[in-house]
Formats: C-alpha cells, sequence, structure tokens
C-alpha cells in the first residue's frame, strides 16, 4: 500500500480523502498500464470520493504523457452528472519520477476544481501515491488520508 | 439556429459563471463566433491563434467528439445540445 495517514472511518479531512478500495483500484490500474501512464477520474458527491473511473491513455507518447480519450471522458462525465456527483479529482501516474507535478501537469491542468492525484511507479514494490490543488500554475500539496467505508 | 452550450468550470469566468448558456449558428464555427460576441474570451478558450480547434479542448455535439463529425463546420440543427470538456491530459 501507498505510504499515508490512515484515518479510520473518516470520510473528511482537512486535506484529500479517499477509500482504501479506490486507492487500491488506482494503483491497479497503475501497474496494468505500466510502463505507460494511467488515467482516470474519482467521482462522487461533491468533496466525496465514491468511484474509479478508468481512462484509456491516446497520447501519443503515454510512457511520458497522458491524454484521456474524449469519448470516454464524455461518457464517464456524462454518467457523472445524471447522479449530481462531481469530478472529484483526476488521477494519473509517474512510471519512472516522483508523485509530483510536472510542467507539463502544471500547463494542462484544465480542472481547477479538481483534487490531481498522483501515484509514483519509480519503485514499483512501493507505490507513492499523493494529492494536489493545482490552481493558476500553483501546485498545493494535500495530505492524503486513507479510509475504510465499511468500518 | 438556438443550441444548449454546456460550460465547464475553467471558461465560467466568460460566462459570469453560467453552466448553461445559449447560442446560435449554423456551424460550430458559427457558434463559437456568436458565443464569443455575448461571452467575451470564449473564442480563443476554444480555438488556437490559426482558428483551430485547441488540441486540449473537446467539443462534443449532443453525445459525439465534433472532430468525428465535421470539426468546426460540423452543421447544427435547433435544440442541439454542445457540450465542451477540456482534456483530462499532462505528463
Amino acid at each position: 500500500m501507498p505510504r499515508s495517514t490512515h484515518l479510520e472511518g473518516c470520510s473528511t479531512v482537512d486535506g484529500f480523502a479517499i477509500p482504501e478500495h479506490v486507492a487500491r483500484a488506482l494503483i491497479e490500474h497503475a501497474q496494468e498500464e505500466y510502463p505507460k501512464e494511467c488515467c482516470g477520474i474519482l467521482a462522487g458527491p461533491p468533496g466525496e470520493v465514491r468511484e474509479l473511473h478508468r481512462l484509456t491513455n491516446i497520447d501519443p507518447d503515454p510512457v511520458m504523457r497522458y491524454n484521456a480519450d474524449p469519448r470516454e471522458l464524455k461518457r464517464v462525465t456524462d454518467e457523472i452528472d445524471e447522479k449530481d456527483w462531481e469530478i472529484v479529482s483526476i488521477y494519473h501516474s509517474h512510471t519512472h519520477t516522483p508523485a509530483f507535478p510536472s510542467q507539463t501537469d502544471v500547463e494542462r491542468a484544465y480542472y481547477p476544481e479538481a483534487v490531481y492525484t498522483l501515484v509514483s511507479l519509480a519503485d514499483r514494490q512501493d507505490p507513492d501515491l499523493r494529492a494536489f490543488r493545482i490552481l493558476d500554475g500553483r501546485i498545493e500539496e494535500l495530505p492524503v488520508a486513507m479510509w475504510d467505508p465499511t468500518s | 439556429m438556438a443550441v444548449e452550450v454546456k460550460v465547464p468550470t475553467i471558461l465560467r469566468k466568460h460566462t459570469d459563471g453560467a453552466k448553461v448558456v445559449s447560442g446560435a449558428g449554423r456551424t460550430l464555427r458559427e457558434l463559437i463566433d456568436d458565443l464569443n460576441a455575448r461571452h467575451p474570451g470564449m473564442r480563443e478558450a476554444i480555438l488556437t491563434e490559426s482558428g483551430d480547434l485547441h488540441r486540449f479542448i473537446n467539443v462534443y455535439l449532443n453525445d459525439e467528439d465534433v472532430r468525428f463529425l465535421g470539426s468546426l463546420e460540423t452543421p447544427l440543427s435547433d435544440g442541439d445540445t454542445v457540450s465542451i470538456l477540456p482534456a483530462v491530459a499532462g505528463g
């Protein structure tokens, strides 16, 4: 499991709360796509992660970049809208560099309302999951809190 | 042609915060011109300097990506919905 603060049963913390099973699914996605970058959306009611939606990375340089398939993106955002949910977070992996937004991540952070979740597989045995706000070119790290919704 | 346009958060600074706005045009290109007249700044947010659709802006007519239709020359009909979604992209 990634390094994190563990707060059982806590869904609203000062930072970014992610259910453990969603974090596991995110890391699984990253491992499956390795050495390519994976990408997707974490959705739920405002501010609360409930579901992970994988998206296909169609960037021509998928080891270094990601760009989600536009048709899938539309389908997933429509599903989210129908539930009156929102895109709580956009996630992707870095397969060779730390879990910190790259210059390209900052330049292409077109969803200022979302938390950007990154997982690094620079050490494949020890994935590192971190979360950020990227606003007007500025990066702010949010503490990640894993929680178990069944407890 | 009255068309409903869904506006993403990052472009709502041009629409006084509105999530959905109305526009008109026989093609997507005309719609973007009309939107820009009503909401200055929209054209340069959607199109490149050379007038093409920005690589990291996705525009959909109803459910389909306009790149699979006629891109900026895609014809519009009364009652259509045009959605704008920025790319989920980075490095």
